[in-house]
């Protein structure tokens, strides 16, 4: 019974080096498919997000020229937010951030699909940014 | 010359009434609008009154003198 539960030293080298070449190739195969599905879901950074809206052909210039006066409204208002300033409250923020994100959403939704994807998965992530005051001055 | 000017003036008349069907400019005033909160509906007619200074005609009514001033666009009813 022990002789057959204690293989020779042979055996025992090579008996763990199976469990060790079958957990090799797996490893490799998930990151490639976690990493599609990170990449597919990744929120786009914001420097990006407007370089993508200023090359859109989706909207005009007049659209494009009102969309960052309206952005950039609302970033002074989370500017005076973290510098103390209250009201707005961040919840209070929340909504015309979402009302301007839908704007925008509607505007290139049909003719610019991909950057309306990119928008929508960023939502939260840009949301992130921008409530957050350490995140919010790195980025902005 | 008075041939001369009035070919220039018939020349500008013609582009200004070719600005003035661009669909692309209808829809970019039918958008400044909308995102303004602005009843309109849509654009149907403009006029350009100079760089990015319009005055627009919307389906329901309104009309909007859409224009540009410090960086900022402005869209005032008529």
């Amino acid at each position: 019974m022990s002789q057959a539960t204690s293989p020779s030293p042979a055996k025992d080298s090579r008996a763990p080096a199976p469990p060790a070449k079958s957990a090799t190739p797996a490893a490799p195969k998930a990151p490639p498919a976690a990493a599609a599905a990170v990449a597919a879901a990744a929120p786009i950074d914001l420097k990006s997000l407007e370089q993508k809206l200023k090359d859109s052909k989706a909207i005009g210039v007049m659209t494009k020229l009102s969309l960052k006066n309206q952005v950039d409204d609302l970033v002074a208002q989370f500017r005076a937010f973290h510098s103390g300033r209250q009201p707005p409250t961040l919840l209070q923020l929340r909504q015309p951030y979402e009302l301007l994100l839908m704007k925008v959403l509607s505007l290139v939704q049909d003719q610019d699909p991909n950057l309306a994807k990119h928008l929508h998965d960023s939502r939260d992530y840009i949301w992130g940014v921008l409530a957050d005051r350490n995140k919010f001055l790195a980025n902005l | 010359m008075k041939s001369i000017a009035v070919s220039i003036l018939c020349a500008c008349a013609s582009l200004a009434a070719l600005a003035a069907d661009d669909p692309g400019q209808r829809k970019d005033l039918t958008a400044v609008i909308a995102l303004q909160g602005k009843p309109c509906g849509e654009v149907l007619s403009y006029v350009a009154k100079g760089d990015n200074d319009f005055v627009a005609a919307c389906k329901d009514g309104n009309k909007y003198h859409v224009y540009v001033k410090d960086g900022r666009v402005v869209v005032e009813k008529q």
